[in-house]
């Protein structure tokens, strides 16, 4: 299970919330049927990638404590989901999935029940939209995923256009499978980008309880730190849950999600990846890009075909050992210097201001890694078992 | 009650140098280590300083990348042309310190991909060395301290021209300004379509206070043995901190308080001529840092978006031409790129508008006019 994951929890697990306050007991007399989670709403210093310390909220998950973003919530559609929320800080809070449930005002010191069915399959972001942005932006946030109860897309009512692409993966010569493993996407390719930007002006206020006033952040906010999952610069770029990581013929779906004020656009290095979902339409004109816009609570889908970059000079039909020999057996930078092999290359957003921390550093900003680890014929690259 | 820390996380020792390569690449030159015979080869050299001039006479000072088999020095940097298919070389000469090209929606191997913290930054030479398979619109820059080095001028736009059809009066790589051949959907053609006039729509903003900057400006320290320190990290930047005061198309700039239409004199490849009955396209670069929002006073088509030409098989068969009818904004955060077929079927002088967006506020900054005449 994924690290970041969302603990599920019998009611034996949240016993640790006040059942008083809920009202509820461990016979689960309410009548309820369906998977049960817990979030604490707390607050904690989070280090940034320069060492500096910044006073954020979270949505935790009670058993492992604050965490930037909030755990994700994995459902298949249709499921039924209940979620008790207890707010441990000193001002109101709430819980809200835009259009799918809203947990309306958590007071101090109590807790809430929200009792959902998951919506269409899809890329959610929860979050607590009081005195918004502010709440939001300074992480009270978190991404939910609602897979599909069949199909091979992941979402529940693909369009036509987005049912044959993903037919086509492993299937056609475009997009030729990884030859040890199976055609198509593999639920397990997935990544979500939970794109999110600090200014610790902002989070000092909230830290010294000075009311913000929204409009104030919304002109003035001009962040120092620039994040996805709560990472930076070179620790996004080498944490195994943000990188994209597999071999020539296996695609991946990354869902990006920007719960901040900035405008981002994604630059992927090396393949064009198309854009299958924004805010959780699935698309009729299947567009690829190299770029594309994260606006503001925008989340966006994109399927990474994880072709052989199709512009290496030569050959197409011949297996890169063979083509680019003498750049796989590198090591550029002599003592200190790192093998050129396997191949990998940046994702980053291409708003460069967002390159930086505490407002240079490049390019410790947001940034992550796209590796390839072997070629199609299931040959891996020299060192690929070293990543 | 004291509040909990989260720390930002350590570096795992097997990935020491990584991280180090990441903040620090390292430098090198020569020859391309997996050469291929070109079919073309491109010269380049960083950097050369330059100053843009405003209309009131202000100077802004940038850097370019200039072309060395001519001598070129321009703003944007001059414009790379090759043909689909062809095997390129770019010898790219760095004059002092070093740099990269990236060339922008290309994708070729880490090392020919220009990006210092995958590869290497050069110093001296190199010959980077790609073959383009998709025709379109795409940009080439440097990837050092891009932050800076992006916003002063290092980059130029870089078109991959399709093959002129059998019969074609014109050969590619087609001269600036048109007549020539773009990849389309179309079907009984090959997808490969004729335009008759050629615009360059590349938008840019300048913070003119970060053009006084040096080239390393607020990078961090180098330390192999401990790369994450925070006391290698400079505090003292203000890279984060972008306000635009000059606003640009395709090279020609106007203050902000300045709302001088952009016309032909500037370039007539900002606000070009066509007759009605023949077929204009629009190259349209998101080159600044801010959203740029293009909005045309006539009816256009979006034939194509970062090189890859809508419907065009096999990898753009899920996806077809979209309309953009006269008086729709159309939105692109930076290095975001289309192309648009303009065909008119009247005569008159029809507005475009390129408005500047503020990347957090959403706050308007600037408003940037210009024109397509269409002549009888």
């Amino acid at each position: 299970m994924n690290r970041r994951d969302f603990l599920k929890t019998g009611m034996a697990g949240i016993a640790f919330l006040s059942l008083k306050t809920l009202g509820c007991s461990s016979s689960n007399s309410s009548g309820y049927v369906g998977d049960t989670y817990a979030l604490t709403i707390g607050a904690a210093l989070f280090e940034m990638i320069d060492g500096n310390k910044v006073f954020m909220w979270s949505f935790e998950d009670p058993q492992s404590g604050p965490h930037m973003p909030g755990p994700v919530i994995r459902v298949e559609a249709g499921e039924a989901l209940r979620i008790f929320i207890t707010n441990t800080l000193g001002e109101n809070h709430s819980f809200v999935i835009p259009g799918v449930v809203d947990s309306g005002i958590i007071a101090p010191g109590e807790t809430a029940v929200v009792i959902f069915t998951a919506p269409a399959a899809g890329t959610y972001l929860y979050l607590d939209p009081l005195n918004a942005p502010v709440n939001r932006v300074l992480g009270l946030h978190g991404a939910m995923v609602v897979l599909p109860k069949s199909g091979n897309t992941p979402y529940s009512t693909p369009t036509p256009a987005v049912q044959q692409l993903f037919n086509d993966l492993g299937t056609t010569a475009h997009f030729p499978k990884h030859a040890l493993t199976p055609a198509g996407w593999q639920q397990a390719r997935s990544r979500i980008w939970l794109l999110n930007q600090v200014d610790p002006l902002f989070n000092e206020r909230a830290e010294n309880g000075v009311f913000i006033d929204p409009a104030d952040m919304k002109a003035n906010f001009l962040p120092r730190y620039f994040t996805i999952n709560g990472k930076s610069g070179a620790f996004a770029a080498h944490d195994e849950e943000i990188e994209l990581e597999g071999r020539i013929g296996q695609p991946m779906l990354v869902r990006l999600l920007n719960a901040g004020l900035f405008t981002h656009s994604n630059h992927l290095h090396a393949n064009h990846f198309y854009v299958t979902a924004i805010n959780n339409v699935v698309q009729e004109n299947v567009l690829a890009h190299d770029t594309f816009t994260t606006g503001a609570e925008d989340k966006i889908d994109w399927l990474v075909p994880f072709i052989r970059p199709p512009d290496i000079a030569g050959d197409p039909g011949i297996p890169l050992r063979d083509l680019i020999p003498n750049e796989l057996r590198l090591t550029i930078g002599g003592d200190v210097g790192v093998p050129q092999s396997p191949l990998v290359f940046p994702m980053h957003c291409h708003n460069e201001v967002s390159q930086t921390a505490a407002g240079g550093n490049y390019p410790q900003g947001m940034v992550t890694h796209f590796e390839f680890l072997g070629d199609l014929d299931g040959v891996d690259f020299p060192n690929a078992d070293k990543m | 009650m004291a509040l909990p820390i989260v720390p930002r996380g350590d570096v795992p020792p097997g990935e020491r140098l990584d991280f180090f390569k990441h903040i620090c690449p390292p430098a090198f030159g020569g020859a391309n280590p997996d050469p291929i015979t070109p079919d073309r080869t491109i010269f380049r050299a960083l950097l050369v300083g330059i100053e843009l001039l405003l209309s009131d006479g202000g100077r802004v000072p940038m850097w370019i990348i200039e072309d060395t088999s001519d001598g070129t020095r321009t703003f944007p940097s001059k414009t790379i042309r090759v043909v689909r298919n062809e095997v390129v070389r770019c010898h790219v000469q760095c004059r002092e310190n070093t740099h990269t090209i990236h060339w922008h929606g290309i994708e070729p191997t880490p090392m020919n991909d220009g990006v210092g913290k995958h590869s290497f930054e050069v110093d001296g030479s190199f010959d980077y060395q790609w073959q383009p398979r998709a025709a379109g619109t795409y940009f080439y820059h440097c990837h050092k301290n891009t932050v800076l080095h992006f916003e002063m001028g290092l980059y130029g736009l870089l078109i991959i021209d399709p093959k002129e059809p059998a019969g074609s009066p014109v050969t590619a790589p087609y001269k600036d300004g048109g007549p020539g051949f773009c990849a389309a959907f179309s079907p009984d053609t090959g997808h490969v379509i004729p335009y008759d006039v050629e615009a360059f729509w590349v938008s840019d903003d300048i913070d003119s206070r970060w053009h006084t900057l040096g080239h390393n400006a607020f990078m961090m320290k180098c330390d192999p043995d401990d790369p994450a320190n925070p006391a290698n990290f400079t505090q003292d930047g203000f890279l984060n901190d972008f306000r635009p005061d000059i606003f640009v198309i395709t090279g020609a700039a106007r203050r902000i308080t300045d709302p001088t239409p952009f016309t032909a004199a500037d370039s007539p490849l900002i606000a070009p001529t066509v007759r009605v009955g023949q077929t204009l396209l629009v190259r349209v670069l998101s080159a600044g840092y801010e959203n740029h929002q293009y909005t045309l006073g006539l009816d256009a088509l979006q034939i194509a978006s970062d090189g890859r030409a809508y419907g065009e098989p096999p990898f753009q068969q899920y996806s077809r031409p979209v309309p953009l009818p006269a008086g729709e904004p159309l939105r692109l955060s930076t290095a975001r790129r289309t192309d648009l077929i303009i065909r008119p079927t009247t005569a008159g002088v029809f507005p475009v508008t390129i408005e500047y967006f503020h990347r957090v506020s959403g706050k308007k900054l600037y408003s940037a006019t210009t024109s397509i005449t269409v002549t009888p």
